[in-house]
């Protein structure tokens, strides 16, 4: 079955260029514009990895990588964050909420697939 | 992968943030920017870096990281936002705009003035980081941090910690970047080896650490833990509270653990342990519980359900409408020539069917005004300080709604009287204070639904038209004869006429040799008109009169012998019978209605069509702003759905039809332009008055209301 991957971000264009990355290599993509709604998806859903921005409205990444840790059928699962180069002090504020992996923005397609195939074997 | 579409998307994506950008410089100059608006901004240009790098925009991404470090002190609260800031910051917009711009058109990205922009930040960003936190407003928000305090801490991680995918080691590691652990012990209790649980935390922690934290930082650090697990934070200086409160944690083997890493450390134990007080892990519950309230305040913002759609889609949906109204027609007089009343029935129900489809469809080519309104606070604030005159902009009903087409061709005409309005309507600051009026000029856009027509509003509170100079001018231009009698509404409408211009300097801004007949001729083609109302030394207002829609309208069917007209019943005010026994000739063109006088046209006379008039004829009472007029007709036939078809351009020069529409039997019907017969009417009128003729009596047994307009001209006649 194919793995389900929610893609957390506000900008619509990322979110298609990932989609169209993702489901080209036989993911399902859900779609969130901030951490709220990212929420919203989860709840009853089977989600296998959660990809998420860091800087949004409403919610941001690291709030919402929070919030996913707390909740009982997600503590698991692997939370990526996508992020720019900007935001080091960021990583560190996440570091404790384990996110599992930590990808940079502008990504490379390749490196994107084979961590989130790592990470959802 | 459709990289093409991707694109797009960011195209419009950025555009959509450069807006909301432009949008939350302009208010704060005005007011006190919000963190929320401090965020969209950093937002703005963070996320326009982001996409851009998907696409390999190496410049963008570069120019939008420096106006995104500039966000970043700003949102710090390390850089006021004044006035010089706010300026540097649309110029990054306006750059960012045009670089995309060109992407859009295809073109190479222009330089620009990028160059200029990015030395203007690294001065901004030189000078806040010369002010380092001395400059720091109040709004850091760390209640107090005090300056390298000291801290012990009991770090009790629940048995579950590892179970929930968290790793006791991140925390410590976290909490090392908050400042420095002064020391470090671990007291685990392993139980004996059948009772043990690879897979459970036995790590209890006692820390000593010194940081410029709050107690809150410091118990956030570790609130996603705290299921489960205690933490007991305590300044040094407590110290006796905070070993009573760790010490009863654990078991005795624990206890006794603890008091041993206490003594080692130098700080001793107090000796009776009592029950432990208010525990740290209440707080601490509480902690992450407001953290979520708070975070579901904005939840009412849920998922937006709006679905993009490609605007020609929604077009030939409804060009298909208008096609499915025509053929609903059609067979709704096939049905009622048939006479079978089942098939009348069904169709019946059908045309209703049809009536909601067609509402539906157009209600979703209605978008908000707001949307062309909201490219006006940037040019009134740049136009006005190009004059030098402070201007205050306030838009009201923004949120109506008006078909999606005219929202686009209304910008240019509003562009026009916006810039006229600075121009021309608001007066200089000293001329103002003689004048008794506050500085600062105030543009007011309005905009409201007004009976089946939208109302767009352009008033200021300058120095109004003046009439005398208006009619000076228009006879010196020739525009006027020099004794004719105009009323105000005539008199003003002499601005609109090609090649007038009342402003004595003349601007580089609004006097471009593009007049305000350009405005009326485009209102004009969009079925609409304009007024105006002025006072003189208090302001004036151009009223845009329009209709909701441009692809179908309700339409009042008529017929003058065998042509067939449709009237838009949003002019149609009443229908009455012709009085009989009035002669049809030329000089017979009013009658009395309720006391008010009511030109007559004869459509028959008008448009030359052959065949007498029947012996009974109908007049249609038709109004076009405060205009109205009885249009003669030989039958009624009722409302009618009518879809819009332009005629071709061979008809261009038609001055009375507006386009053409066809009915449900095939034939074709005109639609009558109302308010350019209604004009045709006005100078066929001053015509007669300055001839003079002397008109037909009433005649008995006409109803009281009805009269000819002899009553009206007799006073004049000679």
């Amino acid at each position: 079955m194919a793995k389900t991957i929610l893609m957390v971000d506000d900008s619509s264009s990322l979110r298609l260029v990932v989609r169209m990355t993702l489901e080209g290599d036989g993911y399902q993509v859900l779609e969130a514009a901030d951490g709220q709604q990212a929420l919203a998806l989860l709840d009853g859903r089977k989600i296998d990895l959660v990809l998420s921005d860091l800087n949004m409205p409403v919610l941001d990444g690291i709030g919402l990588l929070a919030h996913i840790r707390q909740l009982d059928a997600y503590r698991l699962t692997p939370v990526v964050m996508l992020s720019t180069e900007s935001a080091e002090h960021h990583q560190q504020r996440s570091q404790p909420y384990a996110a599992s992996a930590w990808i940079v923005k502008p990504f490379e397609p390749p490196h994107l697939l084979a961590t989130i195939a790592r990470l959802t074997q | 992968m459709n990289l093409e579409q991707a694109m797009q998307c960011f195209l419009q994506e950025s555009a959509e943030l450069l807006e909301e950008m432009e949008t939350i410089l302009l208010d704060a100059e005005a007011d006190n920017i919000t963190p929320e608006q401090l965020g969209a901004l950093f937002r703005s240009m963070h996320t326009i870096k982001g996409s851009a790098g998907l696409f390999g925009l190496d410049e963008l991404v570069h120019f939008t990281h420096q106006a995104e470090n500039l966000l970043d002190q700003l949102r710090d609260g390390k850089l006021p936002l004044d006035a010089r800031l706010s300026g540097v910051l649309l110029c990054c917009h306006d750059h960012v705009k045009a670089q995309l711009a060109a992407l859009a058109a295809g073109h190479a990205l222009p330089a620009g003035n990028g160059a200029e922009i990015l030395a203007s930040i690294a001065t901004l960003l030189q000078h806040c980081d010369a002010l380092p936190l001395a400059a720091d407003p109040p709004a850091a928000c760390v209640p107090q941090a005090p300056a390298n305090s000291e801290w012990l801490l009991s770090l009790r991680f629940g048995p579950d910690v590892l179970r929930n995918g968290m790793d006791p080691a991140s925390f410590i590691r976290y909490l090392a970047t908050l400042g420095e652990i002064q020391a470090i012990a671990s007291c685990c209790t392993l139980p004996a080896d059948e009772g043990f649980d690879p897979e459970q935390n036995y790590l209890r922690l006692e820390l000593q650490f010194c940081g410029a934290v709050s107690a809150e930082q410091l118990e956030s650090v570790f609130s996603f833990a705290s299921d489960g697990g205690q933490f007991i934070i305590s300044p040094r200086a407590a110290l006796a509270s905070h070993l009573q409160q760790a010490l009863p944690c654990g078991d005795e083997a624990e206890q006794q653990a603890v008091a041993a890493i206490w003594q080692a450390w130098g700080l001793s134990p107090s000796p009776t342990p009592s029950m432990p007080m208010a525990s740290s892990s209440d707080r601490l519950a509480s902690a992450p519980a407001s953290g979520s309230t708070e975070d579901s305040k904005p939840a009412k913002t849920v998922e937006s359900k709006f679905i993009k759609v490609e605007a020609s889609k929604l077009d030939s949906l409804i060009d298909l409408v208008g096609e499915l109204v025509i053929a609903g027609a059609a067979s709704n007089l096939l049905a009622r020539g048939n006479g079978n009343a089942s098939l009348l029935e069904s169709t019946a129900i059908m045309a209703g069917l049809i009536e909601q489809i067609r509402s539906q469809t157009l209600s979703m080519r209605m978008v908000p005004i707001g949307e062309t309104f909201s490219r006006f606070p940037r040019l009134v604030r740049d136009v006005g300080q190009e004059l030098g005159k402070h201007i205050k902009l306030v838009i009201t009903g923004a949120e109506t709604e008006l078909d999606k087409s005219m929202v686009d061709k209304l910008a240019d005409p509003l562009t026009h009287l916006v810039r006229n309005a600075i121009d021309h309507g608001i007066e200089s600051a000293q001329q103002r204070r003689a004048a008794g009026k506050p500085d600062e000029g105030h543009v007011w856009l309005n905009a409201y639904h007004e009976s089946g027509s939208v109302v767009i509003e352009v008033a200021d509170d300058g120095g109004g038209l003046d009439k005398q100079r208006i009619l000076a001018k228009a006879r010196h231009r020739g525009i006027i004869s020099s004794d004719a009698s105009l009323s105000e509404q005539d008199i003003f409408q002499l601005v609109f006429a090609p090649g007038f211009s009342t402003a004595e300097q003349i601007s580089n801004l609004s006097g471009r040799g593009v007049g305000l007949d350009v405005v009326r001729k485009n209102i004009q083609q969009l079925r609409g008109t304009v007024e105006i109302d002025s006072e003189e030394g208090w302001g004036s207002t151009f009223r845009l009169r329009l209709p909701l829609t441009l692809a179908i309208i309700d339409g009042f069917l008529v017929e003058i012998g065998s042509s067939t007209f449709i009237i838009p019943l949003e002019s149609v005010v009443e229908c009455m019978e012709l009085p009989t026994g009035l002669t049809d000739t030329a000089a017979q063109h009013c009658l009395q209605l309720r006391g008010e006088i009511l030109p007559l046209l004869h459509l028959r006379h008008f448009f030359d069509l052959p065949g007498q008039p029947g012996r009974r004829r109908n007049v249609v009472v038709v109004q076009a702003g405060d205009s109205k007029a009885g249009l003669v007709v030989d039958t009624l036939h009722g409302e009618f759905q009518t879809v819009i078809k332009p005629l071709g351009s061979l008809f261009r020069h038609l001055r009375a039809i507006s386009g053409s529409t066809i009915l449900g039997s095939g034939e074709v019907a005109l639609i009558l332009d109302v308010p350019a017969l209604i004009q045709h009417l006005t100078q066929q009128e001053s015509e007669h008055d300055s001839l003079t003729r002397t008109l037909a009596l009433p005649l008995p047994g006409t109803p009281d209301t009805l009269t000819t307009s002899h009553d009206r001209h007799s006073g004049e006649t000679t």
